[in-house]
């Protein structure tokens, strides 16, 4: 019944709710996403585009050289300062978009979702940095441990942030 | 354990208040009117505090907008 093709029914056979959901959707129909879960998305996209290539490429092509391995190192700031660069200009343009809703604090929801998705993030990231910290100096170093610590906060990035975009979408009921 | 959900009728209180919007609730109550679309589709259930805001926004008690009752 929320689909805005809905709408497109003969008007004798709508009900009473129908012309509720078309009234709701005509008025509402550029802020149907939450800012905080559009913001989520941008995060998600701009580690996929970024740091996502940078860990892949290193899969593929193994540092070799030591530390501190400057064209490694230059790779790696590429990709953080390409990843800050589009998650400032894409939070730019989201606020000029909705700007009354960037504005608006986060109610009772954004904070229950967020709450979720952090605590079990948590634990992703805690497994992993025991993993980096804990485990691998015992049997690697240099660039692999420090590639393992950047995968692991992705990876925890990821769970993050796709659990606000499902408690958006999915709900948490 | 018989599972059970929040249903509600805010949408049927709202179009009985004149048509008024889920953004005009949300303002009211002090949430998004994402989050009044959630409460309504059964996505999110609200904290008791916004469930009595929002009975207390149509002037009705607690159980004449939210029931617990059996999933189908």
């Amino acid at each position: 019944m929320n689909s805005p093709l809905h709408a497109q029914a003969p008007l004798t056979s709508l009900g009473m709710f129908d012309i509720l959901d078309i009234m709701s959707i005509s008025t509402n129909i550029s802020s149907t996403m939450p800012y905080r879960e559009k913001t989520a998305w941008l995060s998600l996209i701009a580690m996929a585009l970024t740091i996502g290539p940078y860990l892949i490429w290193m899969s593929i092509v193994p540092p070799t050289k030591p530390l501190p391995d400057l064209p490694t190192m230059s790779l790696f700031a590429a990709a953080v300062v390409a990843q800050v660069l589009l998650m400032g200009g894409g939070h730019l343009w989201l606020r000029m978009r909705s700007p009354e809703e960037a504005k608006s604090p986060p109610d009772e929801r954004d904070h229950a979702v967020s709450l979720r998705s952090v605590s079990v993030a948590y634990y992703v990231l805690i497994v992993g940095m025991i993993l980096v910290g804990c485990v691998m100096p015992f049997n690697s170093g240099g660039w692999k441990l420090i590639n393992t610590a950047v995968a692991v906060i992705v990876l925890a990035e990821v769970v993050h942030y796709g659990i606000v975009i499902w408690g958006y979408r999915r709900g948490f009921a | 354990m018989t599972k059970k959900r929040i249903a509600n009728q805010i949408r049927t209180l709202r179009f009985m208040n004149g048509e008024m919007t889920q953004a005009e609730l949300g303002q009211r109550i002090g949430v998004t009117r994402q989050t009044i679309a959630a409460i309504e589709a059964g996505k999110y259930a609200p904290s008791l505090e916004a469930a009595f805001r929002i009975a207390d926004v149509f002037g009705k008690n607690l159980d004449d907008v939210f029931q617990w009752e059996r999933a189908e």
